[in-house]
C-alpha cells in the first residue's frame, strides 16, 4: 500500500485561477520522491497539500490512508530557509518539536545531539543561528524536521540557496539520515541533478499538472562517483527533456 | 576618545565664556544666572535636602506611571494584534487619540483625581501607553511568514505562538517603544506637576518662577536632564542585555 496517496488534489485562488490541477501521484512507504518543475509552476503548493497546510480545492490527499485535514504528527517539513529562531540556541530549536508538545527529557536532548553528530554540527548546541554559516542553519533545519522521527519527510527546495558543494554535502545527510529510519520522502527541487541523485522517481510539474515520471534506478548508496557516471548524466539529460516536453516515453497518461 | 575630550572641553569652554559674558557685561541673574551661581544652588539644594524629597517624588511619579503605561500599552497591543476584528474596531480610535495633545487633557485630571500625584501619574501613564500599544502591534505582526507556516506545521497552540514565537521576535520593536516611552514618561511627570503637582521638579519650577528665581530654575533643568540621562540610560541597557546576542545574527 502506498503511505501518501494524492487523488485528484486541485488547488485554485479567487482571481489566481488554477494553480493545482486534477493531480495524482502516490508515494509508497520508505521511497524517496523527487518534484521538479520551474518557478511557480505549484510545486510549493502541492507540497503544502501533502502537508496539511493549505486544504485542496478539489480532490483528497491520504496519509496511510487518513485523508489530510490539517498539520499532522507524522510529518515532518523543511522550509525553502531555515527559518530557526535566532533567540533560541541550536539544541533549543532542535528541540522545538518536542518542546511545543512536553517538556524535553533528557532523552529527548540526547537524541538531538546525537542527530546534531550526525549532520556534522556536533559541539555546536549552545551557539545561536546567527553565528551559524548558511550551511550550518540549513543542517540544523534539516534535523529539526526529523528529530520526533516523522514517517513523512516533506522538503521545499531546502539546499536552492546554498554553494554546490554544501550542497552535494546536505544531500548525502539527507540520505544518510532518511535511511535511518527508511523516512518517506517528497522532495521539491527545480535542480535536475539533485533530483536524480536524491529521488527513487521523479515527477515533473508544468502548469499545475504532472506531465512526466521518471524512474531512477540508481543503485544506493549513492555516492561522490555516481554523480559523473554516464549513466547519472543520461538521466539527467531524459529528465530535461522531459521537462521540455519531449521525452515522449514517461509521458503521463490523463484521464481527461 | 580625543572627540570625547574635545566635546567635555567644548562643554567647558561653554560655561566659562558664559560665565564671563554675563559678569563682563552686568546681565541681571534674573534673565540669565551664572553658571557659577546654578552649581551653587544645585550643590545646596542636593547637600541641603531641599531637592531630594522632589527628586524622589518625580521618580516615583515617573516610574509609578511607566509601569502602568508601559503594562497596559503592552497588553493592549497584543489583544489589538491578536484579535483582528479588536483592532478595525479600535484602529481608528487610536489614531484619533495619537493625535490629541495628552498634556491638554491634565486640567481634566485634576478635576477627576485631584491636585498631587494621582493625576500626574495618569498623565504619565497615558503618555506612555501609546508607544507601547503602537510598537507591541507592529511587532507581534512583523513576524516572519515562514515562522508562523513552522508553528503552524508543529501544531503549536496560539498561547505557544504569541509567547514563543510573536513575543521574542517582536521584542526589539517592544523595546524600542519602551525606550521612548522612558522619556516621555520624564516629560509627562514633570509637565504633569507644572500643572497640578504640589511637589516635585516641575511643582519646584513653578515655584522658583513664582519667587523669580532663575538660578534655581536652572539648577532644576540639570537635575531633570540628568534623571532624564540615568533612566534613557537604564533602559537602553535593558534593551542591550535582553538582546545581548541572538539577535544579532
Amino acid at each position: 500500500m502506498s503511505f501518501v496517496t494524492i487523488e485528484q488534489a486541485g488547488y485554485g485562488v479567487p482571481r489566481g485561477g488554477t494553480i493545482l490541477d486534477r493531480i495524482d501521484w502516490s508515494i509508497g512507504e520508505g521511497e524517496f520522491h523527487a518534484l521538479v518543475g520551474r518557478s511557480g509552476c505549484g510545486k510549493t503548493t502541492l507540497l503544502k497539500l501533502v502537508a496539511g497546510l493549505l486544504p485542496p480545492a478539489t480532490g483528497i490527499v491520504r496519509i496511510q490512508g487518513e485523508p489530510v485535514r490539517g498539520p499532522g504528527a507524522q510529518v515532518g517539513f523543511v522550509f525553502q530557509a531555515p527559518t530557526l529562531l535566532e533567540w533560541r540556541t541550536v539544541l533549543d530549536n532542535l528541540l522545538l518539536p518536542v518542546s511545543l508538545k512536553r517538556r524535553p527529557q533528557p532523552a529527548d536532548r540526547r537524541k538531538a545531539e546525537e542527530l546534531l553528530d550526525l549532520v556534522g554540527l556536533s559541539g555546536l548546541a549552545g551557539r545561536y543561528p546567527g553565528e551559524l554559516s548558511g550551511g550550518q542553519q540549513s543542517r540544523v533545519a534539516l534535523a529539526r524536521a526529523l528529530v520526533t522521527e516523522p514517517p513523512l519527510l516533506l522538503l521545499d527546495e531546502p539546499f536552492a540557496a546554498l554553494d554546490a558543494i554544501t550542497r552535494e554535502e546536505l544531500q548525502d545527510d539527507l540520505l544518510r539520515l532518511c535511511a535511518r529510519h527508511r523516512t518517506t520522502v517528497l522532495f521539491v527541487t527545480h535542480d535536475i541533478a539533485e533530483a536524480v541523485y536524491l529521488a527513487d522517481r521523479v515527477a515533473v510539474m508544468e502548469g499545475g499538472r504532472l506531465s512526466h515520471a521518471l524512474p531512477v534506478p540508481l543503485a544506493r548508496p549513492r555516492g561522490r562517483d555516481v554523480r559523473y557516471s554516464p549513466r547519472f548524466n543520461a538521466l539527467c539529460l531524459e529528465l530535461r527533456r522531459a521537462m521540455d516536453g519531449k521525452a515522449e516515453s514517461v509521458a503521463l497518461e490523463r484521464a481527461s | 576618545m580625543i572627540i570625547r575630550l574635545a566635546s567635555a572641553l567644548l562643554f567647558v569652554l561653554l560655561l566659562a565664556g558664559w560665565e564671563v559674558y554675563c559678569r563682563a557685561a552686568g546681565v541681571s541673574a534674573l534673565v540669565v544666572p551664572l553658571p557659577s551661581a546654578v552649581l551653587r544652588t544645585l550643590w545646596d539644594g542636593l547637600a541641603g535636602g531641599y531637592l531630594l524629597p522632589h527628586l524622589w517624588v518625580t521618580t516615583v511619579e515617573m516610574a509609578m506611571g511607566l509601569a502602568a503605561g508601559c503594562t497596559v500599552g503592552f497588553l493592549a497591543g497584543v489583544l489589538l494584534a491578536e484579535v483582528p476584528v479588536l483592532r478595525r474596531l479600535f484602529y481608528p480610535y487610536i489614531v484619533a487619540s495619537q493625535v490629541v495633545p495628552k498634556l491638554a487633557l491634565g486640567p481634566l485630571f485634576i478635576v477627576w483625581f485631584g491636585f498631587g500625584m494621582t493625576s500626574t501619574v495618569v498623565i504619565t501613564a497615558l503618555i506612555c501607553f501609546f508607544p507601547l500599544l503602537e510598537n507591541t502591534m507592529t511587532g507581534l505582526q512583523q513576524v516572519d511568514p515562514n515562522k508562523r507556516e513552522l508553528f503552524r506545521m508543529l501544531r503549536a497552540t496560539r498561547l505557544q505562538t504569541l509567547l514563543r514565537l510573536k513575543i521574542p521576535s517582536g521584542l526589539p520593536v517592544i523595546l524600542a517603544g519602551l525606550r521612548v516611552a522612558v522619556v516621555l514618561a520624564l516629560v509627562g511627570a514633570v509637565v504633569g506637576e507644572f500643572i497640578g503637582g504640589r511637589q516635585g521638579l516641575g511643582a519646584s519650577i513653578i515655584a522658583a518662577q513664582g519667587m523669580m528665581d532663575s538660578t534655581m530654575m536652572f539648577a532644576l533643568f540639570i537635575v531633570i536632564t540628568l534623571l532624564g540621562m540615568i533612566v534613557y540610560q537604564a533602559a537602553a541597557g535593558l534593551e542591550r542585555w535582553l538582546l545581548r546576542r541572538p539577535w544579532k545574527g
